[in-house]
């Protein structure tokens, strides 16, 4: 039934003129900035649709073991709904946060930028961010984006809140690298393809010029919002039918979208196999590629790394869930684990 | 290796002419990911779309192997429980002298919690609550360990003196 609406909407979509939004414009210069400055810091966007599946702790760990490899690393506190990154990295009250530099009373990003009790790692708070601006609007977004491009670092590892919001989807897609963090459990996994499809849908849309088809999309998300099933791979399809520039267009865009994903909190070893389970799942269904980045055990030193308020990789070198992110952290630097001992 | 196309081996995940061990190992792969209940999966398929991947999987392999039909899927395995169920305890609770381990478990099952359960209220791994249940004595840690894990598992099961019991446990592990 949607399809019919959607193809009558598409066929009268060839002689309209596109003139961009700002939206779109600022979305263009944060892209911009992100490839046209290959001496910038890499970018990370660390996300997962559920809460408590670990992303802070594993944004913190391995941002402190690409740091203790020597690499000058920042960690951001972008959870606007939740922010506590600090207290994980041993910084119990920072005086300044993104809220400082949102109201202007910085100017640059480098001025928030709090040195942490581990060489090299530096902590951009989000704390009490969320009370000024609860929702940052697409500028202030933009000029976030902007200026940690411009951040004297070699890393920045955007800790992301859950769920889906735009805000969030739109950090996870400016990011060199969008990474889910997922637990073996069901609810996680099912919120993880959610987070996916949104983020491709969004991606689409931003990167489609023409108002017919953005509709078009906007139908398929509303109608299927509650179901996973009848995927971008379906979307491709039916643009593809009706309209086949904007199919080609949809196809190559899609194309740049290549989530990653890091399981954590493995206890049972055919939980191992999730990450490629799901690589597969989503070559079928979505039709992109989903890389698993590293498993990580469950281990109890972690807990108490946190109650420590250190990284495990700093607190305990030796436990089983250090090592196996200084394994992941290898994907980050391209260099062997030895070298992040 | 006969009328396979290549959407066949890009269906299994397989470079065109890989060998059968691994064209077996795939095919048991991608069964796998498609079976009721698996996790990778869940939730994101209809039934009839789920059966229909199940049976493009087995065509491609047919046409990879040469027209053979795959090996049969066998009796359905049982879906793997995303929650593992505690079933509630069976048979007389045990007595806290002669089996103090069977006891912890006794009042587990029947408050339906999981070792995994536990693990995360007493900070416990779950192979070493699973021990101190079964008395593995010598697998256990040190008796001084043994009575603080005792301690804790009793309390945070709410039983209603756990010093006797780690007691009692004690006693039996410095017996053996």
């Amino acid at each position: 039934m949607v399809w019919i609406t959607t193809s009558w909407l598409l066929r009268g979509s060839t002689s309209i003129e596109y003139i961009p939004t700002r939206q779109e414009r600022i979305t263009r210069m944060i892209e911009e900035v992100q490839t046209s400055i290959p001496t910038g810091p890499k970018i990370w966007a660390i996300g997962g649709g559920k809460g408590g599946v670990g992303k802070s702790v594993v944004t913190t760990n391995l941002a402190a073991a690409i740091a203790r490899s020597g690499a000058r690393v920042a960690v951001v506190d972008a959870d606007l709904g939740g922010a506590n990154l600090h207290t994980m990295v041993g910084v119990p009250s920072p005086k300044r946060n993104l809220s400082d530099f949102i109201a202007r009373r910085v100017s640059t990003l480098a001025e928030i930028m709090t040195p942490t009790p581990i060489d090299n790692l530096w902590l951009i708070s989000g704390a009490k961010a969320l009370l000024e601006t609860a929702n940052p609007n697409y500028g202030q977004k933009g000029k976030i984006l902007n200026h940690i491009a411009k951040l004297d670092v070699d890393h920045v590892f955007l800790d992301l809140g859950a769920g889906t919001a735009f805000n969030v989807l739109d950090f996870f897609l400016v990011a060199r690298k969008g990474i889910l963090i997922v637990v073996p459990e069901a609810t996680s996994v099912e919120n993880a393809y959610f987070f996916i499809k949104a983020a491709y849908f969004r991606k689409l849309k931003r990167a489609q010029p023409r108002a017919q088809v953005k509709a078009a999309i906007d139908e398929v998300m509303k109608s299927e919002a509650r179901r996973l099933v009848r995927t971008p791979r379906d979307l491709m399809a039916q643009v593809m039918a009706i309209d086949a520039e904007a199919g080609a267009a949809l196809m190559e865009e899609a194309s740049t979208f290549s989530p990653s994903v890091i399981i954590n909190r493995v206890e049972r070893s055919e939980q191992t196999r999730l990450g490629a389970e799901m690589g597969s799942a989503c070559r079928d269904y979505f039709g992109i590629q989903l890389r698993c980045l590293g498993t990580l055990p469950f281990d109890n030193l972690v807990r108490r790394s946190v109650d420590e308020r250190r990284p495990a990789v700093d607190l305990f070198p030796q436990s089983t869930f250090a090592s196996a992110i200084r394994n992941t952290a290898g994907c980050f630097v391209d260099a062997p684990a030895e070298a992040l001992g | 290796m006969s009328d396979a196309r290549y959407e066949d081996w890009q269906l299994l995940d397989l470079s065109p002419g890989a060998d059968l061990s691994e064209v077996n190992r795939a095919l048991h792969f991608r069964r796998a990911l498609y079976q009721p209940g698996a996790l990778a999966t869940y939730n994101l398929l209809e039934e009839d779309e789920r059966l229909r991947m199940l049976d493009r999987i087995d065509e491609a392999y047919r046409r990879i192997i040469g027209n053979e039909p795959p090996p049969s899927r066998g009796p359905q395995p049982v879906p793997a429980p995303t929650e593992a169920k505690t079933e509630p305890p069976t048979g007389p609770r045990p007595d806290p002298r002669t089996e103090p381990g069977a006891l912890l478990r006794y009042h587990r099952c029947a408050k339906g919690l999981t070792l995994e359960h536990l693990a995360i209220e007493t900070k416990i791994r779950t192979v070493l609550l699973e021990q101190i249940e079964s008395e593995m004595i010598d697998e256990l840690p040190a008796a001084v360990f043994v009575r603080g894990h005792v301690l804790q598992y009793a309390r945070a099961l709410g039983l209603n003196d756990p010093n006797e019991l780690a007691a009692r446990y004690l006693a039996k592990v410095k017996l053996d």
